[in-house]
């Protein structure tokens, strides 16, 4: 689903060279769910960024459902982006003045679906989340909760073979940040793979696959039965 | 294009900055509308052709100051000599200049007395020479004999027998007839004056370019003993400027008690009519100019601050699959309406401030083409105003949606 070999990405300024991702490799199959953890610099927000065709890579190679991405065009990588990712952000990101609707619908229009089909995809992805009786309340009058399970309707709309989450829970209380975890879980369980990006390790226990990301590079991959020992390597670094 | 609804929706959410924007079109496209009419109307007046030669001809004044100055006499020295003038076609004295802003009108009438339609006249006082002078065409009639040129004193009333008038002042007089056929027909002057008319001449302006009768102008064959005579004088083509000066040593040698003054030509009498109507025109322009400066800059700022406002959201867009084309597209688009619905509000204000033109100075209604005109204008104006901004916004990285701050 998503193969990461040796990829390096640096930011330069002109006086400063930062290495992002130092031959950062990572292999995710088709309907896993992996967390990507790791401190603050570490890198996990650049490989997000590369993974979702949100920025390219200085070296190595990306494929992505066995596409390879590397010199693909600004409106080539928009259009992998819109047919095959699903993002989710710590803030949410929806459009304050659009409605649910018409926020679900934004990936929708620009994979010109004819109106007909959006709105199906937009009703299904709304129901899934809970959220069909409120498709014409603004996310403003949503609580936080609610405004996270409209960008993962929104994410789920066009549906992506992947769902790249940045922090899903991030600015949630707890019992939102579970009802919003169970989601996830629930949509890969039903065939979505889903990479998450968190600072908590307790969500990353949830996750099948936990990586670790230091210094750019992946430092250490366990499955979810050595989650208690990341936690505890995490809790040490952060 | 399949961005429209939601634009629409969204504009609706932030109405007050797009309404501003859209009332700031509407008055640009108000103000310019009636502001090109008003242009187009001054050119078009100035564009009337005053019947004359003008860019050979000239004219000039002398004053008698010596107590035995002989006017009569010299009036007709100075016609001869003047004639006689190497590429000269012919000179003849004449009591007011067309378009020079100052000279005599009269009322005329079909019938004697006081009742009646009074037409307005411009009066020109001019000997057999003055349609050769002058350059004007006799369409129908005769022009004046020699034997019939007299010489009218200042506090004379009395009136000649026959006149030639312009073809408009015969239509004014005779609708019902075709100039050529008023040959023969009789006006009525001073009341009971009669003046037969002779001759038809096909257009000479009268003094006033402002005066709606601008083209009614009747020719008396008189020569005034007013104590100053102004001379009229056509030459051949570009001798003008040469004989402008011959003329008036020509005249200066002549020991004759008299000033030889104000030597002018037809081109810049033209200049000095209308330099009113070409400083309107041009702080119009001027205005039309700025107005449309400084809504396309209006139109920038306001894009560049949604812009700015929007990074995160247009970052978010791309990540979520806008190409850098769908997001200059969102730009234009919403320019677009706000630029359509500016643009309606303004279709409606033009209408409104051209009936309160006409109705408050008499200009002539706005022809309707200047609407769709402005509108297409407008609209480009607009589009090419939103392009830079917009491609800005094309230029933000998806990575942004991202980013925390």
């Amino acid at each position: 689903m998503l193969k990461m070999n040796n990829i390096s990405k640096v930011f330069r300024t002109d006086v400063v060279e930062t290495h992002a991702l130092r031959d950062f490799t990572l292999h995710v199959e088709e309907g896993d769910f992996v967390a990507v953890t790791g401190p603050s610099g570490s890198g996990k927000t650049t490989f997000l960024n590369v993974a979702g065709l949100l920025e390219t890579f200085d070296d190595g190679d990306y494929l992505l459902d066995g596409q390879s991405v590397k010199g693909l065009s600004d409106s080539q990588l928009a259009r992998l982006r819109n047919e095959k990712i699903g993002f989710i952000f710590q803030s949410f990101n929806l459009l304050p003045d659009l409605n649910l609707f018409d926020n679900v619908d934004v990936p929708l229009r620009y994979r010109r679906f004819n109106a007909a089909e959006r709105k199906r995809r937009i009703e299904e992805a709304l129901e899934v989340v809970g959220l069909a009786s409120r498709m014409r309340h603004l996310p403003s009058q949503l609580s936080g909760g609610q405004q996270q399970r409209v960008a993962i309707a929104r994410a789920l709309a066009g549906q992506p073979r992947f769902l790249l989450a940045d922090e899903p829970t991030g600015n949630l209380d707890t019992q939102m940040a579970n009802s919003v975890m169970d989601l996830l879980e629930q949509i890969n369980k039903e065939g979505t793979t889903v990479v998450m990006v968190t600072h908590d390790p307790l969500l990353a226990q949830r996750a099948q696959r936990n990586i670790f990301v230091r210094d750019g590079r992946v430092s250490e991959v366990t499955s979810n039965a050595d989650a208690s020992e990341l936690l505890h390597k995490t809790a040490q670094v952060g | 294009m399949n961005q429209i609804g939601p634009i629409f929706r969204a504009l609706l959410r932030n109405k007050v900055g797009a309404f501003l924007l859209a009332l700031q079109i509407a008055l640009t496209m108000t103000i310019i509308v009636n502001a090109i009419h008003m242009i187009e109307n001054r050119s078009s007046l100035m564009a009337r052709p005053s019947g004359l030669d003008e860019a050979n001809q000239f004219y000039l004044t002398s004053s008698g100051y010596r107590d035995d100055f002989n006017e009569q006499l010299v009036i007709e020295q100075d016609l001869r000599l003047l004639r006689q003038l190497p590429g000269v076609i012919n000179a003849t004295q004449i009591n007011a200049i067309p378009l020079s802003g100052g000279g005599w009108s009269m009322g005329l009438r079909t019938a004697p007395g006081q009742d009646g339609l009074n037409t307005g006249v411009a009066i020109y006082f001019v000997d057999e020479n003055g349609i050769e002078a002058l350059d004007v065409e006799l369409i129908a009639g005769n022009n004046f004999s020699t034997s019939e040129i007299s010489y009218r004193e200042a506090n004379a009333v009395e009136w000649p027998q026959n006149a030639i008038i312009t073809a408009a002042t015969a239509k004014e007089l005779f609708p019902d007839l075709e100039p050529a056929q008023t040959v023969g027909k009789t006006g009525y002057i001073s009341g009971d004056e009669p003046l037969t008319i002779i001759g038809i001449i096909d257009q000479l302006q009268a003094p006033w370019n402002g005066w709606s009768g601008v083209e009614r102008v009747m020719l008396v064959p008189q020569r005034t003993l007013f104590g100053s005579s102004r001379y009229f004088i056509r030459t051949e083509p570009g001798q003008r400027d040469r004989i402008m000066k011959e003329a008036e040593e020509l005249l200066l040698r002549q020991d004759a008690g008299r000033l030889v003054r104000n030597v002018r030509t037809m081109t810049e009498t033209r200049e000095d009519s209308y330099r009113g109507h070409q400083a309107l025109q041009t702080v119009l322009w001027i205005t039309v100019v700025l107005l449309t400066i400084i809504t396309a800059l209006g139109i920038v700022g306001m894009v560049t601050f949604n812009v700015n406002r929007r990074r995160k959201q247009i970052g978010t867009r791309r990540a979520l699959g806008a190409s850098r084309g769908d997001i200059m597209g969102y730009f234009m688009i919403e320019n677009f309406m706000v630029t359509s619905f500016g643009l309606l509000l303004g279709l409606g204000s033009s209408i409104a401030l051209n009936i309160w033109l006409v109705d408050a100075f008499n200009l002539p209604r706005i022809g309707w083409h200047y609407l769709p005109i402005a509108m297409v204008i407008l609209w480009l104006l607009g589009q090419l105003a939103v392009f830079g901004p917009a491609r800005r916004a094309a230029g933000i990285s998806p990575a942004l949606a991202t980013r925390t701050t």
